[in-house]
């Protein structure tokens, strides 16, 4: 006879916009929206949070009851994907060649070894080794949607997911509004286009070791997006391990940046540059610069 | 290693990712959806005042499956036509159902029956049953009382989701069982109506009646602002179906169309209780259309109508939905118009229709001005406040006017026009 | 009623594959203003009166239950 309604929303008005705020994957999540009905911005937000919560709940590493559990648990029988999940495993299959191996979803089981906790617990290099026998796109078949992989493997869209969910968000706000919306799940971030009077939305940026949002994002379009954590990461014997991992080596990226930001059109093209920045380590900039976009390196 | 420019493969990549997404999702929420409205309708000069609150609640059970209840109370005053039409220059005297007393209507009046009087009360209670992702039934079953009458019913609704789930086919069955128990017992058909005391033409003291209805639907999105819906419905009706209150008119002379005097014998009135078959069979057309401007919305709906008892009708229901800061304003039209039922008879002629003895020629006849020509025009407008908890506050109000076409009959005789309004308050949360 | 079955069955049977939009473009037709029924009462209140006084009823759907007030 009729449809659900949601709940309560966390939505306060600001000098201009709306700010509606929730947590999802693990991040707070903002969104921020330049219109006057308050209605509306109600409507984004809500349309926002669910398809945030959609898309945690459907490829977080976490749950036992998703597509990423059925494949990581398939004890290598071949498992038929959606539509979607074919998409972002696809689009993993092109960044592991674009940056030849070092871009890798199979690269979460090293995590086993590795605890970025902040001590200096730096893995036995016979640990890694063993580990390091279940790592490594090339020993998955992925073809017709379906992917087969040996058993013990795993596969992890985490890396992506953020910004893809950020973009996915964008394109929905866009569809239900045409004035300015700024999404933020966690430090990345992407608008639907320009604020009126050619303001920017200001973002607060993080810089490593300061626990305050220090500095500011003017963004006026397009995405930022930002790789790197600083509190993640092992010290010994004076050397940083930063929690960027080489998937072919299995060791930690040698002097790895703390953070990569970098402006793109949209925030899985930042996600994925800053992402590739950090897995070039010392050449980080140098890699940024030839790819001739905006970047903010820690 | 080498270091190479990947800017334009990631943007491709990218481009292919995003190009082609998901179903945003429904949170699905265990909540109750909570509507209560109560209605005021009350009818020009004295007829029928009703007063009907009512409350729905639905709720998700597990991920794909929903129940939803509903009560209503229907609480009846007021007087109704009794059939028989007004007479310049004669007063006319009636027996009331329970043949206990009587009423007279001055000349010039249309006679009313102001003993009406009743409390109805539905329940209604739809059981949404997901097969699949793309398919479901609603199981519905309805009940309602009232003195004189008591309705069950059950029902089945079919639907399927084609095209990225921009088609909806459904088919649905419903039956229905009703009984119709008149105070003071069911009335002969074309029997006279006697002298108050008098002993009353009557036969057993109920009468049922079954409603077997099948419907054929689809449902097509047509661009993301625009949805029609177009309804094929068949109804069979068979048993009991008559207004055991009404009756009609005998006269001598269809001129002047005065209550016969020849007719009379001893105790007996000149007015016959109606008779209408005891088979019908409906059919409809009904499309609506959805349509999403830049903020408001249109709602509109036109429906086809033809028995086989010769009633041929169509409505045109027109709703806009004006969005206003944090409220909206909804004027409402509708426009109805109806041919007569082939039976629909102003009165029985004596010596053509009937006879002394009491024996009637024609098959059936009723003078119900619900099977009269008629249009009914109704303008309305609602005014509903969306609050930011998901709960809403709307009051509605509804004038009805409704004319009928007697066609040729005598001056003074002629079915007066019915004006109605109606009052509504809503309020819906989330519980 | 034959000519209405026949439209219904071009309906269902041409076109209507063409229509539509894809699953993120239903921002719009999911507002609780863009249902069919956007107000339930609204609508259950109008049938139970005008079924009480016009001589025809139904179009929206089956079953719903008896009334004597026709």
């Amino acid at each position: 006879m009729k449809k659900t309604k949601a709940r309560r929303l966390n939505l306060k008005h600001e000098a201009g916009y709306w700010h509606g705020r929730f947590m999802a994957m693990a991040s707070p999540c903002e969104v921020l929206m330049e219109v006057e009905d308050k209605k509306l911005a109600a409507r984004i937000l809500e349309a926002v949070m669910a398809e945030a919560q959609r898309i945690e709940k459907k490829f977080s590493r976490y749950r036992d009851d998703n597509i990423i559990y059925q494949i990581n648990n398939a004890n290598s029988a071949p498992v038929k994907v959606d539509d979607e999940t074919a998409r972002l495993i696809d689009f993993a299959d092109q960044l592991t060649q674009m940056s030849e191996g070092l871009f890798d979803i199979t690269s979460g089981v090293l995590r086993k070894v590795w605890k970025f906790d902040g001590s200096d617990k730096v893995p036995e290099a016979s640990a890694v080794n063993a580990v390091l026998d279940y790592v490594g796109w090339s020993k998955v078949t992925w073809q017709d949607q379906t992917l087969q992989m040996p058993a013990g493997m795993e596969i992890d869209l985490g890396g992506i997911g953020k910004e893809y969910a950020v973009d996915r968000c964008v394109q929905i706000a866009r569809s239900l509004t045409k004035e300015s919306v700024l999404i933020n799940f966690g430090g990345d971030l992407a608008t639907t286009g320009e604020r009126k009077n050619k303001a920017c939305w200001s973002v607060g940026r993080l810089i490593t070791g300061k626990d305050n949002a220090v500095g500011l994002f003017q963004l006026n379009r397009g995405a930022i997006a930002t790789s790197g954590d600083a509190h993640r990461f092992l010290l010994k014997d004076g050397v940083r391990y930063s929690h960027v991992l080489n998937p072919r080596t299995g060791w930690s990226v040698p002097n790895a940046p703390h953070t990569v930001s970098v402006a793109a059109p949209t925030c899985v093209e930042a996600g994925m540059m800053s992402t590739m920045a950090m897995l070039q380590g010392e050449q980080a900039e140098e890699f940024l610069k030839l790819q001739e976009v905006d970047f903010w390196l820690d | 290693m080498q270091l190479k420019k990947i800017k334009g493969q990631m943007a491709a990549a990218t481009c292919a990712l995003l190009q082609v997404a998901t179903p945003v999702a429904n949170a699905a929420e265990n909540d109750w959806d909570v509507d209560t409205a109560f209605l005021y309708y009350g009818e020009a000069d004295g007829r029928v005042q009703a007063a009907e609150p009512a409350i729905y609640m639905g709720r998700n059970i597990g991920d794909d499956d929903r129940i939803d209840l509903r009560v209503v109370v229907d609480a009846l005053t007021g007087a109704t036509p009794n059939g028989a039409y007004a007479v310049n220059g004669v007063a006319q005297t009636f027996t009331t159902p329970s043949g206990e007393s009587s009423y007279t209507i001055a000349p010039g009046d249309t006679p009313l029956d102001s003993t009406f009087r009743d409390v109805r009360v539905a329940l209604g209670a739809d059981y949404t049953q997901s097969l699949d992702r793309m398919s479901k039934i609603i199981w519905g079953a309805n009940l309602s009382g009232e003195h004189d009458y008591f309705s069950m019913g059950v029902s089945a609704n079919y639907s399927k989701d084609f095209n990225n789930r921009n088609t909806t086919l459904s088919a649905g069955v419903g039956y229905n069982n009703d009984t119709v128990k008149p105070g003071g017992g069911v009335p002969i058909e074309f029997a006279p109506m006697r002298d108050q005391g008098a002993s009353q033409n009557i036969d057993g003291s109920s009468e049922t009646k079954t409603i077997i209805d099948f419907m054929v639907g689809i449902t097509q999105v047509i661009d993301r602002k625009t949805m029609v819906q177009l309804n094929l419905s068949l109804g069979t009706v068979s048993g009991y179906q008559n207004d055991p209150y009404k009756i009609v008119t005998v006269v001598d002379d269809p001129v002047a169309g005065l209550p016969s005097t020849a007719f009379l014998t001893a105790n007996d009135l000149p007015y016959v209780f109606e008779k209408r078959p005891d088979s019908r069979q409906k059919s409809s057309l009904f499309l609506k259309a959805v349509h999403h401007l830049d903020e408001d919305v249109i709602n509109a709906s036109y429906r086809y109508y033809s028995d086989d008892w010769g009633i041929k009708s169509h409505t045109l229901d027109l709703k806009y939905r004006y969005e206003l800061a944090a409220s909206y304003l909804q004027p409402h039209v509708r426009y109805y118009s109806q041919s007569a039922a082939d039976f629909y008879r102003h009165n029985l002629v004596l010596g053509t229709d009937i006879n002394t003895a009491g024996d009637v020629l024609v098959d059936y006849a009723s003078h119900d001005y619900r099977l009269a020509e008629s249009t009914t025009t109704t303008l309305g407008l609602k005014y509903g406040i969306p609050m930011d908890d998901n709960s809403e506050f709307s009051v509605r109000g509804e004038l009805i006017t409704q004319s009928v076409n007697d066609g040729a009959v005598p001056a003074g005789q002629e079915t007066p026009d019915l004006s109605a309004i109606m009052l509504q308050l809503n309020y819906s949360f989330v519980w | 009623m034959k000519w209405l079955m026949s439209i219904f069955a071009a309906l269902v049977l041409t076109g209507c594959s063409s229509m539509g939009v894809e699953p993120w473009e239903r921002d719009l037709l999911a507002k609780d203003s863009m249902q069919l029924v956007p107000d339930y009462f609204d609508n259950f209140y109008d049938e139970h009166i005008y079924f009480s006084k016009e001589g025809s009823s139904g179009g929206q759907g089956v079953g719903g239950g008896g009334c004597g007030c026709n």
